[in-house]
């Protein structure tokens, strides 16, 4: 067990190194100077222009040498200092980030833990009962095809426009201020079940049909046959068939983060949730290099940190890992 | 679970949990008439296969039937499906029929493409991989990791937006080398089950030089599985290359079914209700993506008949 | 035991899943700062309003560009305010301002409070106006162009020129400088006056009609509240009839839209695509008809002159009459904008505009002349691909870019590249980031860029300093981004004329004014192309009384946008009355 899970931590260190390095580089690759955007949108006037310019890209540090800025920059990760951040002139990335991340997690972690469990149940189900495998599959086949933007838009236009059942756009109400009572629970609700479900519903498709193939093979499987031969119950030979499936799909959720994490970003920027995804998208507009930087690593540290997240619950589950026998890489 | 004969791969291509399923008994050749055969009766094949070439025909002759450019500026705006205008027309006066077929294409072409690259690399990492173990192994392994847990459409979000895509290819491309990496997985697996068979040892034997076997005795001996993984890849590639369109990080002055989600949102074609905006690019990426999807799994069944239920 | 493994560890992620929604709850509920106001506001006293504010609300310092929507207009105020409709300057918080010899004098009024109960004093004015010295100040160029002191005695405060003042420029900064109070400002060091104190949510000291309340960073909102002892009310007679002010931050136009139709707006200033389809029964705006809004500024087609053929004057004017304006006015905008007039200048400046040479020289929409402009000047289409080459044969294709995401901007050059095809002139349009384009555009690299910054104000000097200010630097940041040189010094030489002429010097103004206009008009440093509206939308669910064109003395700006509430934006919401 330690051997797997030492194994593992190296991998996550090396791609953190990586993708940190690969991040810092890229917004610094691109042409162009950030702080003349930000002196446009202040409409100065040209002697102020100047004064302004220069003593941005002071305060921004722009003007050490690239090596510089690269050990500053881990110097700064490793004290949780991401910088400042330059569209958002007077907020520190940190901050920014720390505010929008909330509103992500609510969305992500209901959705990426609903969908794996409902959908593992589902396609376990299905792929039972023909029934309910006729009916099941080809929409969870429908779901898995349709893009994270597409089954947000749909949701948006018929619930929140046609209907005006739901809202979109914004976590709560404008009129209700953040407290402790069920007015602002209510509103909060609200505005989450629409992106939540868009999420919830797409990933969902995945994973009963990648759960219904994969119990249909075990049940296949000469162990299967074999126990089946010998006169043991139905139920018996489907709960090990499910608990080798399992493996697999637990392999595949580790893989489907990175997937879900981009359709989080998207569907918030459909439903105008203030989350990281939106953040992302200013980021982007203003060529913010700091609030990127930062926000790209977040991505990264949360996926590595949900990876090996699963990799424990790995281990709880396949009994092969603690002995050190070869198991699922 | 290496008793059972087998490992199953599972991949996360796009938005699908799809698996593969990787056979250590590679099934005997079989004769082009009993694949005839199987393909025919099974359901999923014909109905993905009828669904993606209805939409790769509308493609291409879609455009042949229109006079109207999808940037052509001057018709009636804003106008529901019409005799004159099957599709209706945008806000500003576009006609969305022509925008629909020429974003087809435009979503085939990138499909394709980014396919093709994703497909290369990932068989170049996976065959070397799993042919050569050892050291190169572990390396390659390594690389394939690092490059699979970071989030895919976060790294392309970022790059393209500061690399200004501006053309299909481009985006393509830039797709391709994101996405090869569970494919060069799934390669280097199937790989390693082959690579210790018979008939490469006695090919090793002969003195043979790797890329040589690789070339002539493993790959043709996994076509059908490296078919399968590039429909995979085909289908994903449209998902994301859709999203980034829609983000307007694709290329601008191509038409295409993301792009056309992109200009229907931001002229508020949900609050004012102008579905034939929308609605048809949306089902359309959709019906394709999904098309394949079933029928990568209806080829499953018929490469490997411990699948099949009939 | 598999199972009871497997159960216990369900059992733990759907508690991870509840922890998580509670701890989002609490998080965002712990991140409602600085909310003194708990419980939702009561509607009926409450002014909903959206359209301005973007970005997070970090900026509360109304000294520095790109304020939070009311710092300046709700809590800081001026000494004057304009009306542009009218083109009269409103005494505000100074009741007389006259020019003696070469100073201004302004007589500050008397009774006007602080909202700490302070009494506004000459100091506090002399204090504000010398903030311009310190290094990083927006307002430094009047220090650098004529004011050499700011004297005081009593409550008159005196603002001393050497050599002529430039008039014009002087008249815009009476009405756009906030006054900010000397005892509170004087402890802060230079940077934090200049460029700093953007968060100090608790130190808002003004003399305005609203007093900060909540909101702050990324919330959703910012709630300014009604604030009782305004000096107005007594002086003037003006009261603001709403308790709560609050200001939406914007995420996306398509997404305050739905909240504008479902009423939970009530003044919008984001442009709504569409926006036409919906006017009538409670949506009103400004105009009945089209085209609905005021004008706010011009949206001009700036050419880089540097670059062949658009050096070619005679190329430039081929270009603007191949491009059909009013498909982007009807197709685009829905007819809520309108043509420019050739010159550029705004229609509150009418009086300026000299008419009958506007009519004569400018440019109009004419395919087919184009085509012979084009043809007459030596731009043929030599390998008949349907576009012109250059005279050395060169192929023609200009890049032509707005920032993206701009939609309607987007659209707009779309609809040019498609209409200049027909007379033969290809153009690409591209979408790069905002801060590319700014680069682009500022060091000179692009070809073709739709630019509108220049606001409608007291002068159409803005316009000329914008078209023809020379020097011309390596980085040009604010004005000529075009490089225009070709007529020589003249135009910039009549340029600063203007701005050292006083407005009441009419008959000297028009002259100069139609000799820079006759440089417009014949050279097209920049192609004048249609009015962008000062966007508002109301909607008369809760409120009543917005400005339009025919309600009586309701002829006001209807704007929350940054310079338009100290123009007249507050008696806009003065006059709002609750729809019973």
């Amino acid at each position: 067990m330690t051997r797997y899970l030492a194994r593992k931590i190296t991998i996550y260190l090396l791609t953190f190194y990586v993708a940190v390095t690969i991040d810092w580089a890229i917004p610094r690759l691109m042409p162009g100077d950030p702080v003349d955007g930000l002196i446009a949108r202040l409409h100065a006037d040209s002697t102020a222009s100047q004064e302004l310019h220069g003593f941005f890209t002071e305060s921004f540090e722009l003007d050490q040498p690239l090596w510089k800025q690269y050990l500053n920059f881990w110097w700064g990760l490793l004290h949780g200092d991401l910088g400042p951040s330059i569209a958002y002139v007077g907020s520190s990335v940190s901050e920014l980030i720390w505010a929008a991340l909330p509103y992500t997690l609510a969305l992500l972690i209901p959705a990426i833990v609903l969908s794996y469990l409902a959908g593992n149940r589902v396609g376990a189900m299905a792929a039972r009962r023909k029934v309910l495998d006729n009916t099941v599959l080809p929409v969870a086949y429908v779901l898995t095809a349709t893009p994270y933007v597409f089954l947000a838009l749909l949701l948006a236009y018929f619930v929140a426009f046609q209907w005006e059942l739901l809202p979109v756009s914004g976590a709560y109400d404008f009129s209700v201020q953040p407290a402790w009572n069920a007015e602002f629970a209510r509103s909060f609700l609200s505005h989450w079940i629409l992106p939540f479900l868009s999420l919830f519903l797409v990933s969902f498709g995945g994973w009963a049909i990648g759960m219904r193939n994969l119990i249909i093979y075990e049940l296949e499987a000469d162990y299967a046959n074999y126990l089946q031969a010998l006169g043991a119950p139905n139920r018996l030979v489907r709960k090990y068939a499910y608990s080798n499936a399992v493996l697999p799909q637990m392999t595949g959720l580790a893989l489907a983060l990175g997937v879900i994490v981009g359709g989080a970003l998207v569907t918030e920027i459909v439903y105008g949730y203030p989350g990281v995804g939106s953040l992302l998208l200013t980021a982007i507009q203003n060529r913010d290099y700091f609030l990127l930087q930062g926000i790209f690593l977040f991505i990264i540290i949360g996926v590595l940190v949900a990876n090996f997240v699963v990799d424990l619950l790995y281990v709880v589950v396949d009994p092969r890992t603690r002995t050190g026998l070869q198991g699922q890489q | 679970m290496t008793e059972l004969g087998h490992h199953t791969e599972s991949v996360s291509t796009g938005t699908a949990e799809i698996s593969v399923v990787v056979s250590e008994e590679t099934p005997p050749r079989r004769s082009r008439n009993e694949i005839a055969y199987f393909a025919l009766r099974n359901t999923k094949l014909v109905i993905g296969l009828t669904v993606v070439l209805f939409f790769l025909a509308l493609a291409i002759v879609g455009p042949w039937l229109t006079d109207a450019e999808p940037f052509e500026f001057g018709f009636p705006t804003g106008q529901p499906p019409s005799w004159d205008h099957w599709l209706g027309t945008t806000a500003p006066g576009q006609d969305v029929y022509s925008q629909f077929v020429y974003g087809l294409r435009a979503s085939f072409v990138v499909g394709a493409v980014a396919g093709c690259v994703a497909a290369v690399i990932g068989m170049a990492v996976g065959f070397t991989a799993g042919y050569r173990g050892g050291v190169v192994d572990d390396v390659l392994s390594m690389l394939t990791n690092v490059v699979l847990v970071i989030p895919t459409l976060a790294v392309l979000i970022i790059v393209s937006a500061y690399l200004s895509v501006t053309s299909l290819l481009g985006e393509a491309v830039l797709i391709g080398v994101t996405s090869w990496p569970w494919a060069a997985r799934a390669i280097r697996a199937q790989t390693f089950t082959l690579t210790s068979r018979e008939f490469v040892s006695l090919a090793r034997l002969t003195g043979r030089r790797g890329t040589k076997i690789i070339v002539s005795e493993i790959a043709p001996n996994m076509s059908s599985y490296l078919f399968l993984v590039f429909i995979l890849l085909f289908g994903s590639s449209i998902l994301i290359a859709a999203t980034l369109d829609f983000l307007g990080l694709g290329p601008s002055n191509v038409m295409s079914l993301g792009l056309m989600l992109n200009l229907a949102v931001s002229n508020a074609a949900l609050q004012l209700g102008m579905w034939w905006w929308f609605i048809p690019p949306g089902i359309a990426i959709t019906a394709v993506v999904g098309g394949l999807y079933v029928m990568n799994v209806g080829l499953d069944e018929i490469f490997n008949p411990k699948l099949r239920r009939t | 035991m598999a199972t009871r493994r497997k159960r216990r560890a369900v059992g733990a992620v759907a508690l991870v899943v509840a922890l998580t929604t509670v701890a989002s709850l609490l998080a965002v509920g712990g991140a409602g700062a600085g909310s003194q106001s708990p419980f939702a506001l009561p509607r009926a006293e409450t002014l909903y309003v959206s359209g301005k504010q973007w970005g997070p609300y970090t900026n509360f310092n109304p000294l520095r560009p790109d304020y939070n929507t009311g710092t300046v207009g709700l809590v800081y105020e001026t000494l004057f305010r304009y009306d542009p409709l009218k083109d009269k300057f409103i005494p505000w918080l100074a009741t007389d301002g006259k020019w003696v010899g070469k100073t201004f004098k302004v007589t500050l009024r008397k009774g006007v409070a602080w909202n700490d109960g302070k009494p506004l004093t000459a100091a506090d004015v002399k204090f504000t106006f010398q903030t311009g010295k310190l290094a990083g100040s927006q307002y430094s160029t009047m220090w650098k162009t004529g004011l050499s002191s700011v004297t005081t005695k009593g409550n008159v405060v005196s603002f001393n020129f050497s050599g002529t003042p430039n008039y014009q420029e002087w008249d815009f900064n009476l009405y756009s400088i906030p006054i900010v109070p000397r005892h509170i400002w004087s402890q802060y060091s230079a940077t934090e006056i200049t460029t700093g104190n953007t968060d100090d949510t608790s130190k808002q000291v003004g003399t305005g009609p609203f007093t900060y309340a909540a909101g702050a960073g990324g919330s959703q909102t910012l709630q300014y509240n009604r604030r009782s002892n305004w000096w107005a009310t007594k002086a003037l007679g003006e009261r603001m009839p709403m308790k709560y002010f609050v200001d939406i931050h914007n995420t996306s136009n398509v997404a305050s839209l739905q909240n504008f139709l479902q009423s939970k707006i009530d003044l919008s200033n984001n442009f709504f695509p569409g926006i036409d389809k919906q006017i009538g029964g409670k949506i009103v705006t400004y105009y009945k008809k089209a085209p609905y809004m005021l004008a706010a500024n011009t949206a001009w087609l700036v050419p880089n002159t540097t670059k062949a053929p658009l050096s070619d004057r005679a190329f430039r004017r081929a270009l603007a009459m191949s491009i059909n304006i009013d498909r982007i006015v009807t197709a685009d905008y829905g007819n809520i904008v309108s043509k420019a007039n050739p010159t550029g200048l705004l229609p509150t400046w009418s009086k300026w505009i000299d008419k009958p040479q506007a009519a004569k020289l400018g440019f109009k929409y004419n395919v087919a002349g184009a085509k012979a402009l084009l043809a007459a000047n030596g731009y043929k289409d030599s390998d008949n691909d349907g576009y012109v080459e250059n005279k050395n044969g060169s192929d023609i294709n200009l890049r032509i870019i707005v920032p993206n995401g701009w939609s309607d901007w987007m659209t707009a050059i779309q609809i040019i590249a498609d209409s200049t095809k027909a007379a033969g002139i290809k153009l690409t349009p591209a979408y790069p980031d905002f801060n590319g384009l700014v680069d682009e555009r500022n060091s000179g690299k692009f070809d073709l860029v739709i630019n509108n910054e220049k606001q409608i104000g007291n002068t159409p000097y803005t316009y000329y300093d914008y078209l023809f200010h020379l020097p011309i630097a390596d980085s040009q940041t604010f004005a000529n981004f075009s490089r225009f040189t070709q007529a020589g010094a003249a135009p910039w030489a009549l340029t600063l004329k203007v701005n050292k002429l006083k407005s009441s010097n009419v008959v000297a103004a028009k002259k100069v004014h139609s000799q820079i206009q006759k440089y417009i008009l014949e050279y097209l440093p920049a192609i004048p192309l249609w009015y962008n509206g000062m966007w508002a939308q109301y909607n008369t669910s809760v409120w009543t009384n917005f400005p339009t064109a025919t309600g009586k003395g309701l002829q006001n700006t209807p704007s929350t946008w940054n310079g338009y509430l100290n123009m007249t934006g507050v008696d806009a919401l003065a006059n709002l009355k609750r729809n019973n």
